[in-house]
Parts: C-alpha cells; structure tokens; sequence
C-alpha cells in the first residue's frame, strides 16, 4: 500500500514537473516571439490584452474587425499568404467556414477540460467559449419589473405597440438565426411561433441594423423595451437597463477561437488561447462586458442570470438566411 | 490633313496626370468589377452574370431604386440651394456677423455623419425626440409635430451635412466674380433680382453643376444616415440594400454588393459627362481677366436683420444644437433627455477615458498626420490635375476627369473591400501609406472639384502673357496660376482635410493595431453604443478639424495678400 502511495506521488510529481516545464517552455518560446496578433469582433477586450501582457511579458495586439468584414478581411489575407492573425474568435458560423478553408489547425488546449463537452470541437479546432446570448431589455425607469415579460410571446401584446426596438429581421443574420432558434427550441408549436411573429410584426418595432445600436434607444425612453442583449446592462452601466426574466430559455449564437494555421508567432498563439480560456480571463470577459461565458461557475455579475438557461442556437446555411429574411420581409413590411 | 485635326492632343503632363490618378484609382475598383463577375467570394473566381442577374431582377430594388432617386435628388439641391443662398450672402452683400458664415461651411462636414444623424434622431425622433417633447409641451400638442424617420427628415439631415461640400465650391465661384458684369446690367436700368437671375446665377452655372454632382455622388453613396433615420422609418436606399447583401449571411459576398454598386458608378460617370457638356464653352464663365477685378459688395437695406436672423437661425441647428447635443451626451453618465436628475449626475467620465486611452490618442495622432500630409499632397495633385482638366479639353482629359471620379463613385462600404483586395498584393498592406494613398485615391474630386470651377474662371490670357514675357510653364503655373486660384485651393484643402479626419469607409477596413485612425475608434464606441464617448471623441475631431481649417484660411489670406503687395 505504501508502495503504491510513493508510485502515485511519484507520477503526480512526474506530470505535473511534466506539465510545469511544458508550460514553461511554451512561455519562453512565447517570449521569443515576443507578440501574438489577435483578431476578433468583440468588445471592450483591451483589459484581458493587458493583463495577458502584464502576466507573461508578451505583447497581445487586438484587431477589432466587423462581422460583416470578418470573412473577407481573414480569407483575403490568407488567400494573399498574409494573415496578420495568429489567433482567431468569431461567432461559430464564421469559425466553421475558415476551418472548411484550412485557415484554421488543431489545437486543444490544456484547460478545455474546463467547459461543458459540446464545446469541443470533434476535429480538436474551434473551442466555443461563450454565448451571445439574447433577451428581453427594457428601461426600468420607464416599465415595472411587473409590467415586463414572462414569455416572449408577451411581446406580441398590443399594448407594446411602438414601444419596441429590434435588429433588423430582413437583414441582419444573427437576428434571423435567434428567431429561428425560438422555433426550435422554444415553442411549442410553429403555429404558436408563427403568431408571435405576427403580433411582434404588428407591433410596429423600431428596426436598427444590428445588435450595437439597440440599447440605445431603450436607455433614452425613446422604446422603453427591445430585443437586445444582457450585457449591455454591464457595458451602459449605470443606464437604468435590465432584463426580462423570461421563464424560457434565453438563446445565442456560440463564440469560439481558435489557432491560425499559419501563425507567425504560434506559442504565443497557444499561450494566448490558453489563457483566454483560463478561468481569470473569462472572469474578467464576464465582469467587464457582461459575456455569458461557458466556463464552469463563472457568470456575469447580472441579477439572476445564474438561474437562466442559455442555448446555443444552431448555425443556418446561407440558403436558410435568404429565405427566412424573405419570409420576415413579407411579415414585418422590412 | 482632316484626321490631324480631329486627333486629340495628349500632352506629356496629360498622360502623366493619367498614369497617376489611373494607379491611384482604377486598381481598387477593378478588383470590385472583377469581383462582381466571379464565382465566389473573392477578387477572382470563374466567370460569372449571375450576381448582375440576381441584384437587378430583385423585385424589391424599383421601389429602393425610386427612394435612392427622391433622397439624392432631395438632399443635393436641399444642400445646393441653401450653399447658393447663404454664400451670396456671405461673399457679396453686407450681412452682419460674417465670421458665422465660416463656422457654418466648415463645422458639419467635421461631425461624423453617424454622430450628426444620432443627434438628429435624438432631437426629432417622434417618441420623445427633445424637441418634439418641447413643441409638444408649448403649444399644447397630443402628437409630435416631427417624425424624422421619413424621406422628408433623411433629405434635411443628409443636404445639412453634404452643405458645407456645396457651401465650399460656390463661395470662391461668387469671391472671384467680376462685378463689372452685374453693375452693366444694373447700369442698363435691370434690377438687382434681374441682374442676379440673368447674369450672376448663369456665370456661377458651372460651381453650381459642380456641386449638385458632387453631393449627389456623395449622397448615392451616405449610409450613416439612411441606417441611423431611413432603417428605424423602413425607408431603404441603394446603400442599405447594399447592407443588407452584405449582412445577410455569414459569408458576405461583395461581389454581389459591388453589382449593385456598379450602377451608383454608372451614375456618376454619365453625371461627370453631362456636367462637362453643359460647361464645355468654359470661356463663356470667364470672369477673372486681366481687366483687374473686385467682387462689389451690395447693401442689403431693409433685408440686412431679417436676413440675418436667418443665418442665425441656421447657424443654430447646424452647429450650436448637434454640438450642444455632443456636449451634453459627453457629460452625462448615459444617455436620457434633458432633466434636473440628468444635470445632478454630470460627470467627467467619458472624457477622461477618452484622454488616458491609448489606441485613442494614437488614433488622434495618425489621423492628424493623414490630415495634415495627405490633404497637401492631394491638393498638389489636384491642382495639376483640375488644371489640364480645364485647360486641355481633349480626350484625355475627359478621361481624367471621369478617373478622378472612379473610387469616389463606388458606396463607402464597398470600396474599401476593393482597396483591401488592390493592397494585399503590395507591401503597404496593413500600414499607414496604405490609407495615404487609399484617401487621395477616394477623395480627389474634394480637391479637384473646387479647383476646377476655380480654373474655369480664369482667363488663358493672363497665362498667355506670361508666357510671351518669356516664363516657362512651371514660373506662369507658380507666379500667375495658383495665386488667382487660392480660394479654391484652400476650399479643396479644408474639404480633404477634414474628410480625411473622419474618413471611416477605407479606415474601417485598413487600419490595424499601430494605424488606428479616429473614426474607427468612434465606430467601436459607437458599435458597444458608448455615446459618451463617441461624443467626446467627435467633439474633439470638431475642435482639430476647425483648427486646420483656421489655419489654412488664415494661410490662404496672408498668401493672397503677399502676392498682391509684392
């Protein structure tokens, strides 16, 4: 039995030297390299950059690219053999198409173990970190914690006519992937589903261009409610915004990262996503930009949303898009 | 012997001029065209119509077609018009308070457009707009008297912000006017309305054609207003269609957007061909000879106050309210209307992040630097060009002029694609001189326009002397050329300058860590809908863009003054 013991320790020690001096050299190899570029769409990171920086000594350079220009920005400079990015975070269907076109390469990192399984990527490339996750926003200077929502189909009250404001419908394809996920994972049945689209429709919302722009108008009164996000609760702090606590789930499109494949500064780039995945950087990710992130145990310092269910939605072929944003075209006049 | 006539000249500084602008502006919208025929998403893929095919037979595109049509044709003479009015005004009567006519031509064009129409919408938007909520309060009202969120409120905002292009291509047109040829029509017994009708709005034909094409290229081209006021009414214009091809789906294909960009390019060329048409016989608007000239003054009389309640008046929604607005958001925590509860909470905070952040004061460094060099290295190039465009009317220079026009024709939200495809082959790629370069390319007609109609006026003659007096053609270019155009080359420097400050269309795709630039910055804020400090950020963009231009007035004065005492 003593043997035993001594045999165990002796092989923890051993894995974990092991460990500890892979570590090790993965930060002098780091260091050599001396910065990690990393591009994302995603806000007010700069925190995390820093302390990364203050941490290991290495440089974290953030290039802040729009989802609408992720794509061809990534695939222009990888076709033209100059991607500047070593490390890469985007929604999910973005990550998918840049794995499909080999900009991206395995890599799983020691603190994957962390997160729920089916943020693992089978082929050990994009590593879902986080949700952007969906709700109900309103102006609590303007409604009552009472007069707000239970359900989204509450949305479709009359009484709610020009008092909202939403991301375009017609256009915008996140939007579009949330309604979807509604279908699919919330109503009961499409003809419920399709009514809720009506009433919303017959609400005359307000329609913006993404997500970005819909705080705006619930934190000045001028749409008392929206379909927005909870972090802006955080980020607009201290405008007086908070969420409908809805007893169905909420639902997001997921976020990954994941490792160029032809990465400058490679270590760096496994150093970072590391990191980025620890539980120190998701605290700060969720503490400053009010991210739901998937790390077990750490949440967004909202009121109540420990207690909510946040989905992933699924990603939609391009084919899908289009006909659902005509679909919504012929509903919501767009 | 007959082909020898009808064979266009191109002189060695004609083909050079083309050489350059050609490089500078073809490349990009190129790679958009090849684009537009290629399978795909990228520059280069198989041959295909399918994308022209797809965006033309769209059912929904007559109806974005016909608002595209009322928005520019609405907004160009809305800006036009008042540019008309209020430069008379400033340049050849004697209204009181002058200094607020340049404080008027120059501040809106500094505000980023997004921010102008935030504002806008902030003030008018039928809820609880601020001034809505007053109207509604004073004269006792159930409804808002305003709804900006129409066509009607796209056009006021979009002509008040393309003012200041029209504003600075009329007013040195109406300053190097020869009176002498109003004071014969007056002599002649005409009156002065007449004499204005008759004899001063034709000789300004060619500065008013010059800025109705600009601002309707310009407009064709707007998105932050037709997402920030036409989106919320569902008023759609060509860009925010072209928006919506490019959001919808994850892999967004500009191909398909630089087809339906195609037509706004179309436009444009055959504007540029109908606007040189229509000033072809350019000795007709000859008005600076060698005769002396000096633009008289006219006494307004009993007109004088109520004209100037009106500059006034103007003077207070295109600059005091949007900047007010700016200044309010800036100091308080969050955006609400107006209240005591808002003024108990002003705070410093947005400020002070804006001034300790460091992508922002590098931002504000590069963006300074693009201002200052690229706007004097545009000018130069402008000059040359408007030049031989005015002097040459050949072939050439019907070509250069239409080249001039080429990356400034294509909507912001797509050329800078083109640019990124046109740079990643070269080695400026990702740095600074990638954006010199991107925003002389775009931007030349700010230059080139005011410079022309400048040109147009002056008599070859006064050239021709020199030349007989033995000068070469750089000594008449610097001693007799350039001097009686300084209103407009210091119009064309401002107008680049302060475009160049704000520039977001290329930025927004080109800048990368180390060539931040402040409009990208403006638009991360302004993407997490952190007004405060957008609006900081703008306010101190107003403040550089109105010292530039100051300074540049000022420069432009001295210099004027210098030649005509030496």
């Amino acid at each position: 039995m003593k043997r035993w013991l001594v045999i165990a320790t002796g092989a923890l020690l051993l894995i974990s030297f092991g460990a500890f001096t892979q570590g090790d050299e993965l930060l002098q190899k780091a260091l050599q390299e001396g910065k990690v570029v990393f591009y994302a769409n995603i806000t007010a990171v700069e925190p995390i950059m820093e302390a990364f920086h203050d941490k290991y000594g290495v440089i974290a350079e953030y290039t802040r690219i729009s989802t609408a220009k992720y794509l061809p920005t990534v695939l222009t400079e990888f076709g033209a053999g100059k991607l500047l990015a070593d490390v890469l975070q985007a929604p999910v269907p973005i990550l998918e198409i840049l794995k499909k076109q080999g900009v991206l390469a395995p890599y799983t990192s020691p603190v994957a173990g962390a997160y729920p399984e089916w943020t693992m990527d089978p082929d050990g490339i994009i590593q879902i970190f986080g949700i952007e996750y969906v709700g109900i926003i309103y102006n609590k200077d303007v409604l009552s914690p009472d007069e707000v929502p239970t359900r989204y189909q509450d949305l479709a009250d009359p009484k709610w006519y020009g008092k909202i404001v939403m991301p375009n419908p017609t256009s915008h394809a996140t939007t579009i992937s949330w309604l979807i996920g509604l279908k699919e994972k919330v109503f009961e049945t499409e003809e419920e589903w399709w009514d809720f689209l009506r009433g919303l429709a017959a609400n005359k919302p307000m329609f913006v261009k993404s997500f970005g722009p819909t705080p705006g108008p619930i934190e000045t009164g001028e749409r008392p409610i929206g379909i927005s996000m909870p972090k802006y609760i955080i980020t607009k702090s201290p405008a007086p915004l908070d969420w409908a606590r809805l007893k169905q789930p909420l639902l997001g499109t997921p976020r990954g990262i994941a490792l160029s494949s032809v990465a400058s500064h490679p270590n760096a780039a496994r150093l970072f996503i590391d990191y980025w995945l620890s539980e120190e950087a998701m605290k700060l990710l969720s503490t400053h930009v009010g991210e739901y992130v998937l790390r077990r145990g750490v949440y967004p310092p909202i009121e109540g949303i420990k207690d909510a269910t946040v989905l992933p939605v699924r990603t939609l072929s391009e084919e899908e898009l289009e006909y659902w944003a005509e679909k919504f075209s012929e509903i919501f006049g767009g | 012997m007959k082909g020898d006539m009808l064979r266009p000249r191109i002189s060695p500084l004609m083909l050079v001029l083309i050489l350059v602008v050609g490089c500078l502006t073809v490349g990009p919208v190129l790679m958009l065209i090849l684009g537009s025929f290629s399978r795909g998403i990228g520059a280069f893929g198989a041959f295909t119509v399918e994308k022209y095919i797809r965006v033309y037979t769209d059912p929904t595109l007559h109806k974005t077609l016909l608002n595209t049509v009322i928005f520019t044709a609405g907004s160009s003479l809305f800006a036009t018009a008042l540019a008309l009015i209020l430069a008379y005004l400033n340049v050849r009567t004697d209204i009181p308070l002058k200094g607020l006519f340049h404080l008027i031509s120059i501040i809106p064009m500094m505000i980023p457009h997004i921010v102008f129409a935030t504002s806008w919408a902030l003030l008018l938007n039928p809820s609880n707009g601020i001034l809505n909520l007053f109207l509604r309060e004073v004269l006792g009202l159930k409804k808002s008297l305003f709804n900006i969120y129409t066509l009607g409120g796209m056009i006021m905002v979009e002509g008040l912000l393309d003012f200041p292009i029209a504003y600075l291509i009329i007013a040195p047109a109406m300053a190097s006017f020869d009176a002498a040829l109003e004071e014969a029509a007056w002599v002649s017994g005409g009156s002065k309305f007449r004499a204005l009708q008759r004899i001063t709005l034709p000789i300004l034909r060619p500065a008013i054609l010059a800025s109705l094409a600009l601002v309707v290229v310009r407009s064709l081209a707007a998105f932050a207003v037709p997402s920030v006021i036409g989106m919320p009414g569902r008023v759609y214009v060509l860009t925010t269609y072209i928006y919506r091809l490019i959001s919808l789906g994850f892999m967004p294909d500009y191909g398909r957007a630089a087809a339906a960009g195609v037509s706004v390019l179309v436009t444009s060329t055959v504007l540029v061909y109908v606007y040189r048409r229509l000033t072809t016989r350019s000795e007709r608007y000859v008005t600076i000879s060698a005769r002396g000239y000096k633009p008289a003054i006219i006494g307004l009389g009993r007109w004088r106050y109520p004209l100037s309640l009106l500059t006034s008046f103007l003077f207070l929604i295109l600059i005091v309210i949007p900047v007010l607005v700016l200044l309010y958001v800036s100091l308080i925590p969050y955006v609400m209307p107006p209240s005591a509860k808002a003024f108990s909470m002003v705070t410093l905070k947005h400020w002070n992040y804006v001034l300790r952040d460091p992508l922002s004061l590098r931002a504000l460094k590069n963006s300074v630097f693009l201002a200052l060099v690229g706007a004097s290295l545009g000018i130069l190039l402008s000059t040359f060009v408007s030049y031989i465009i005015v002097r040459e009317k050949t072939v050439g220079s019907a070509l250069l002029e239409n080249l001039a026009f080429f990356s400034y024709s294509f909507p912001g939200l797509v050329i800078g694609i083109g640019f990124m495809w046109f740079f990643v082959h070269t080695p400026l790629y990702a740095t600074i001189w990638a954006l010199l370069i991107g925003y002389i390319a775009t931007y030349l007609p700010y230059g080139i326009r005011p410079l022309t109609s400048a040109f147009i006026q002056i008599s070859e003659d006064l050239e021709e002397a020199s030349k007989v007096a033995g000068a070469g053609f750089l000594y008449t270019f610097r001693r007799v050329v350039v001097p009686l155009a300084t209103p407009g080359i210091v119009s064309g420097w401002i107008l680049m300058a302060s475009m160049f400050l704000r520039e977001l269309s290329l930025s927004a795709v080109l800048s990368r860590p180390g060539t931040e630039v402040l409009a990208v910055q403006i638009l991360r804020f302004a993407d997490d809908s952190l007004w405060g400090q957008v609006s900081a950020l703008g306010i101190l963009m107003i403040a550089l863009s109105t010292i530039m231009a100051t300074l540049a007035t000022l420069v432009g004065r001295k210099t004027a003054k210098a030649r005509r005492t030496g």
